[in-house]
Formats: structure tokens, sequence, C-alpha cells
């Protein structure tokens, strides 16, 4: 098909055309991971059968739509992989690298397609060098197809033998039948979808073959058939006959459309099968025949092999999807945002209608209609609370779909810097809301690409330092409270913080009196223009890279920590909220003006005595059970005017995450209120101190503070 | 004859015009919250419809005195490339039609506003119009 065709096609092919992204893309990332664990874990049949699979149905669904380069470049995949399968080839590395290619290729095609853009990119190339692969069989695998009995031994992983739970008298009929030399068929039968009285055609069936033999067991039962909607059934049949006689019988019958035949494969048989020999395996399935064209045939007996096998799989696989993909449902973000949004707009209006009935409460007190208002406004609280919380969890995502992309990250770098590194995925299951998902990758795509760069030495030194050659990158994600945690671990050398402290020193973003701790110096990367890299590599770039990691996460209203051990190794700490749009927050009054904590970081609030209140170095303090709590003036922060104020105490809002804690000065605590986090725009979006907007039930605009951005304010800047 | 239709308003003595096209909406002044940390022109930011959205201080991007708040007064909602902020003025004037003919490109020494943000100068009678840049409004600099 041209692309001429493309054009002509793309009209009415508009609406199929998102779920082909969707479904292909999928696939591509599906064989993605399964090359990698294919690298690690080597052949295994299962994985490789996974593989062909997502191959075969990437080729065939951009057949149909027209997609020709896709389909050159995957369809020399399939033939790749489907020799793999059958044992004629090994997995070698050459092998996984022109795949992770080949996925690569085709992801940038596809984002052409997205773009509805005509596809420029070659498939050539890796084409040929797949043929190249394909034709690289050893002589070893060549010799071992001509053995029949190899074969046998393979059939049941090529055949996926269907599972006809047989029971003990039944299996007992089979074994005997296969010790007397009796053939034993599994018979997979095809119905022409609109067949009406299925079960009838499967009872003539039974009846046709019961000339020939006995039939043991049919799948699903008829009586099953009767209710169901299955479009075909199988029959497991001991018979002399030759299995292509039985097929003629069959096929007989109308609305059969085809008709496939193997042999029953037991525990016994395996070892032994003498009547049913290679040609007697029969597919007559017209559609698959391009299949056949594709297999380069060694001997006989690979050709008919070829044949049979990649209908089995794909059989297997509608009968396992069509019982799991019914429960979800693909919906497009933009009608999820507007149900989010309108969500918001009532918690708003109902923080409204609370402020109401509170105000008649205080004027008619006696009227039972106002307290009739006031339990509805309770009522439909609990109501607002459940909704959106339903609505919430629509958006969680797991974050394995971010990732699942580094392990080809981390492979490709450990190859480009010569160290071997595995990774390590733990917590994917962890839930977070989809906003956080979309904008975590990069920071976290910095933070692995530093670890395997300057974190993870080279073997040699790993081996002079009497660790494994092997380095360790960890990525861990787990729920803390209101919070995700994100842990990249390294088991490399841990920061040079003399290092450190020199560039520090020497780029003037500290002075030589100042006393920091170990966690201090770790923490100075995260200034801006900060490298500490000997040499720029094109891994980890320009150390352009921290403070900006830094505040992106400040920007989500989370923080980034660092803890490193010297020949440990470093870990980094990442803290988010779980969700960007509702959350509860803590309202609190400066001078005239009203700003929003995030309830998720305030760990309490303390009345605290000025006189007990110390500056030290510039920063004020406080002591708080032991510890000294750094305080936080919102009013000096934000540039308000000094109060004269005759009050000895003033209100701490004492804010944190994990062990980091910090006190905002404030005048008044005025409660605690859902808001919805609006953002402030383009122009204002990269205010120190500001998170976001939200609106008041009153109508007005009020500020909601970046705790995140705040806490790294008085942990590391407050140093220069 | 190319045309152009102008939203005019009042600030200070001088008299503005702002394409039509531009507007979005006029609207008497809301509460108006104070962004810490911002720049300096931005006044805050108010709620339209349930949108958090920046207004522009004109007087003080201008580096005009900066006038009461009266009955007049009324903040100019525009939408510059999918951009919407407001800019707050003393009083809207009228909405007029300008032939593209008696637009003069900025004087060099500009009538006391910095001449980045002048598109050009217009006459329509014995007034002077000046008409804004938008674009260069907010950020820019």
């Amino acid at each position: 098909m041209s692309q001429d065709d493309d054009k002509n096609q793309g009209v009415e092919l508009g609406e199929f055309l998102d779920f082909y992204l969707l479904d292909s893309q999928e696939q591509i990332e599906r064989l993605g991971a399964g090359l990698l664990q294919l690298e690690k874990e080597g052949g295994n049949i299962g994985l490789i059968n996974d593989l062909f699979r997502s191959a075969h149905s990437l080729k065939g669904a951009s057949g149909t739509m027209g997609f020709t380069p896709i389909v050159e470049i995957t369809h020399a995949a399939e033939d790749l992989l489907d020799r793999l399968r059958q044992g004629k080839i090994d997995v070698s590395l050459e092998m996984i690298d022109v795949l992770l290619a080949v996925t690569d290729r085709v992801k940038a095609m596809l984002e052409q397609v997205e773009k509805r853009q005509e596809i420029t990119y070659g498939s050539k190339d890796l084409v040929n060098s797949m043929k190249a692969l394909l034709n690289g069989e050893t002589p070893a695998a060549a010799k071992k197809t001509e053995l029949i009995s190899t074969h046998e031994e393979e059939a049941p992983a090529s055949f996926e033998p269907i599972d006809f739970s047989l029971t003990e008298q039944e299996r007992e009929k089979v074994n005997d039948a296969h010790g007397m030399g009796h053939g034993v068929y599994e018979l997979d039968i095809k119905l022409s979808p609109n067949t009406l009285m299925k079960a009838v055609r499967a009872v003539m069936s039974i009846q046709r073959l019961e000339g020939m033999g006995k039939v043991i067991k049919i799948l699903p039962s008829v009586e099953e058939l009767e209710a169901g909607q299955a479009d075909g059934f199988s029959i497991l049949f001991l018979s002399d006959e030759p299995s292509e006689e039985i097929r003629k019988e069959v096929l007989e019958i109308t609305d059969i459309t085809s008709v496939t035949i193997f042999p029953h494969v037991t525990a016994e048989s395996a070892v032994k099968e003498p009547k049913i020999s290679n040609n007697e395996i029969v597919n007559r399935e017209t559609e698959n025949n391009e299949i056949v064209k594709q297999s380069v045939p060694v001997s006989p007996n690979e050709k008919s092999r070829s044949a049979v096998t990649p209908a089995v799989p794909e059989q297997a696989q509608t009968h396992g999807e069509s019982s799991t993909q019914v429960h979800t449902i693909r919906v497009d973000t933009v009608r999820m945002d507007n149900l989010i949004n309108l969500v918001g707009e009532m918690v708003i209006t109902r923080t409204r209608l609370v402020q109401i009935g509170l105000d008649l409460k205080s004027q008619y007190s006696t009227d039972p209609m106002v307290n009739n208002l006031n339990e509805a406004n309770v009522y439909l609280g609990r109501l607002m609370n459940d909704l959106q919380e339903s609505v919430m969890r629509l958006r969680m995502v797991a974050i394995g779909t971010v990732f699942n992309r580094f392990p080809r990250l981390v492979r490709d770098l450990a190859k480009k810097t010569g160290k071997e590194i595995d990774l390590v995925l733990k917590g994917e299951d962890t839930e977070l809301d989809k906003t956080v998902v979309e904008v975590i990758g990069d920071p976290l795509m910095h933070l692995i690409r530093n670890s395997v760069d300057h974190g993870i030495e080279s073997p040699e030194e790993r081996r002079a330092a009497g660790k494994p050659v092997h380095g360790t990158v960890t990525l861990d994600a787990y729920h803390d409270g209101n919070h995700i945690a994100i842990l990249i671990s390294d088991d490399g050398g841990g920061l040079d913080l003399d290092k450190i402290k020199n560039i520090a020193l020497s780029k003037g973003l500290i002075n030589e009196r100042e006393e920091l701790s170990e966690n201090d110096i770790a923490n100075l990367i995260f200034l801006p223009g900060f490298s500490t890299a000997d040499k720029v590599t094109d891994i980890s770039g320009r150390g352009v890279g921290m403070d900006v990691v830094k505040k992106a996460l400040n920007n989500l209203g989370g923080m980034v920590d660092i803890t490193t051990r010297k020949g440990k190794g470093t870990t980094f700490t990442i803290r988010l909220p779980l969700t960007l749009a509702i959350i509860q927050a803590l309202l609190v009054e400066v001078r005239d003006e009203i700003y929003a904590v995030p309830l998720s970081s305030v760990l309490e609030t303390l009345l605290v005595n000025r006189s007990d209140i110390k500056t030290v170095g510039g920063l004020q303090m406080v002591q708080l059970r032991g510890n000294t709590l750094p305080l936080i003036s919102l009013q000096e922060k934000f540039g308000l005017p000094d109060a004269e104020t005759t009050n000895n105490e003033v209100f701490v809002v004492v804010v944190g995450f994990g062990d980091k804690a910090l006190g905002l000065i404030v005048d008044e605590l005025r409660g605690q209120q859902e808001v919805v986090i609006k953002s402030l725009g383009d122009f204002l979006n990269n205010l120190p101190g500001i998170a976001g907007a939200t609106i008041l039930g009153d109508g007005k605009v009020t500020l909601i503070l970046d705790i995140g951005s705040l806490l790294q304010d008085v942990l590391v800047t407050r140093k220069i | 004859m190319a045309e152009e239709q102008l939203v005019t308003f009042s600030l200070g003595s001088e008299e503005f015009g702002v394409d039509i096209m531009r507007v979005q909406e006029i609207i008497r002044i809301p509460p108006i919250t104070r962004v810490p940390n911002a720049p300096v022109y931005v006044e805050g930011v108010i709620n339209l419809r349930g949108n958090v959205i920046p207004v522009v201080s004109l007087s003080t991007r201008f580096g005009m005195a900066r006038a009461e708040e009266t009955d007049l007064s009324r903040i100019i909602v525009v939408q510059v490339q999918s951009k919407v902020f407001g800019i707050r003025v003393d009083a809207v004037t009228e909405v007029l039609h300008l032939d593209s003919d008696s637009i003069e490109p900025p004087p060099p020494i500009a009538v006391g506003v910095d001449s980045q943000f002048i598109r050009g100068v217009g006459k329509t009678g014995e007034r002077l119009l000046i008409l804004l840049e938008l674009d260069q409004i907010m950020g820019g600099d």
C-alpha cells in the first residue's frame, strides 16, 4: 500500500487512528520492556512468544491502517522473533540491540503518524540487519531441526495445547489409546461468526467423528455453547484415521470455517509419538498464508511447522484477553479534566452554601428551617467528599508508567559509559495523580542519569574498592502520608563533599567561616550553576541540571533531599503531594491578607512567646521540644508592613516533609477548608513561595503557599 | 479603506486605545489579591468567573502617578497569545473606528510613556490616541 492510499483512507480511518496509536504505543512499550527482560534472562519461550505476539499485532494493525513502513519493519522483526521462538537462532546482544533500535524507529514513525505527518523514516537499514541475523543460524541449531524427536519435544510450547481439564478416567482413556498406538488429536474448530445454533454444529461434529473414532471431550461443553457467544470449540478425539480425513469430515458441516488438527500431547506421549508425522499437521486458515511465505524453510518439516504455529498463540491471546479487557474503559483526558473542574466549582459553591448557612444561623438561630439547611449542607459535604475522592481516584496512575522507560535508559547509558549497572525498580504500583506523573518523568530521568554518570564508579574502580563490579541503581516509590516518596539510590562512591565545598567556595556560593553539616554540603549541588563533573559529558550535561530538577519539583509542591555516604552511595529522596487539584488547606492571616497552607504539610500549630524567638545568623529560631525550629515571618517574606502589635504571643504554623520542618509566623489562624488549586497563569507561575491560587467561598482569590520552596529556601539558600 | 476598531480609555491625562479584537470584556474592579514578589506592575490577581487572572496597573507600568479608584475605574480583560490578563484603567471612554491612514508610528520621544509599549499614535479630530502594544505589557522588558 502506498502513501497515497494512506491519505485517501485518512478520512475514514480518522476515528480509528487514535485507537491504533494507543494500541501500537502499548505494544511498542511491551516490546521494549520484554527485550530488556530477554537480555537479562535469556531465552524464555513464554517471553519470546509474548514479544512475537506484540510484533505480530503491531504489524497487523499497521497493515490495516496502511502504514507500510511500519509493516515492513515489524514484519522483519516478527520473522526474527519467530525464528527465535522456534529455537533456530539464539538470543544475542546484537539481536537485542537491533530489535531495540526497531522499537525506537517504530516509536518515531508512530509520532509522525500522531502528528498526521507522512512517515519519512526509512526501514531498510534495520530490515537488512535483521535479515542478516536471520541468516546467521548456528549450524547446531539447523541440525537439531532435522531430528523429529526434538520437534516433538518443542511441540507443547509452540502449540500451546488446549487445556481440556480431563478427569482421571478420561486421562486414562487417552493414555491407553497412546499406549495402544492410536492417534489422539486436538481439533480446534472455528465457526463463521454469524452462525445460529452453535451447539447444533458441535453435536453434528461429534456425530460425524463418532463414526471414525471416539470423542473424549468437547470444550466448551454443548450446554455452554448453547448459552454462550463462543465462535468455535475444541474436541479431544481418539482415532486411527489420518488427520486429513478427519478434517474433511468435519469441514463438510456448514458454517464451520476452519479446522485445525494437531496431536494431543500428554506427559507420556511427549516422549514417543509414533503415529503422527509432521506432514499430518494441517492448518487451513487462509488468512495466515503470508506467514507461510515469510518463513524460510530449512527442511520440509520446517515448513509445515511454521505454518501451524503462528495461528495458535493468536487464538490463545484472544481467549485470554476477552475476559479482562471488558473491565477498563479509555477516556479522553480532556473529558476527565472537565469533570474535575466541575467538581472543583461545586466544592467552591458548597463552601459558599456553608457560609450562608452560618450567616443565617447567627441571624435566625431559632428557625428550624435554618437547621434543616445546615443539616443538608453537612450531608452535601459528605457526598462532595466521596464524589471528589472518586473523581480523584480516576486520575490516579501507577508510577510504573514513568518507571518503565528507565530500564532502557540505564541500559543505554551503562553501555555508553562502559559501566555495568542494574536498575532495580520497586513500588511501581504506587499510585499518584496523573498531573504529577506527567511532569515527574524529566526530573527523575535527570537524577538517574546523574546516578549512572557520577554515582556509579567504573568497573575497575569498583573492583579496586572491593565492591561487586555490577553497580546497582534503585528506584523506589511508596506512599508516605499525603505524599509520595520516590527514592533514587546508587551504591556508588558517594558525593565528594570536600570537592563540593571547594567548588562552592571558589564560586562564592558559601564563605569560609560557615559551618556546614555534611547534609548541608550535599545540598549545595542544588544551587544554580553547580557542577562537580571534571569533564562535561553528554549524559548529565553541563551542570545546568540539579537546580532545574529542584525547581521542577518545587513547582509541583515537592522537594528533594540528598543523603550520601562516602564509598557507599548516594540517595535522592523526592517528596511530592499525591494530587495537585483539590487539597485541604489551613487558612492563615497575615496583616490583611489570607494565605492557604496545604494541610498535608502542616505538622502542628503553636502559640509562641515573642521572647522565645532567637535570632541566629540572621535567621529566627525557636526551641521546640529540644530541637531548633527555623522560623520565617510571612509578613517579612511577603513584604508586608510591620504591625505595631501589642501581642506577646504569635502563631506559628509548623510545616514540613519527612524530617525537615519550618515554622511560619502568622497573625491569625482562620480554619481549615477544602480548596481547588488554580494556576496563576503563565505570567506569574514561578514566584518564590507561591504554589498557586484558589478561590474562597466569598469569591476572593487566595494564594497557596509553596511549602517545598519555602523549606528549601531555609535549608539551602540561607547558606549563601 | 482599512479601518481599525478601538476601545479607548483614559489614564491620567492621556487617552489610549487598544484593538477591540484583543478585548475580551470590560469589568468593574473586583477585590484584587496582591501577589507577593510579583513584578511591581502586577497589581494582583482577580477571580474572573472561576479563573484566576493577573491584573496590570498601567499607571505603574508607565511610571505615571496613580489615580484614585472611582466609580468609573474599570478592568479591561484582554487576550494576548491565548493568555488572558486585565489592565486597570481610570475610565473606558468609547469604541471608535479609526482609519489606518491616520495612525502614525510612535514618536521617538514618547509622550511620557516608554515607547516599547506604543504601537502608534492615532488622530481623530483634535484628539490624540496612544495605541498600546499589548504584547509588551505583560512580561517583555
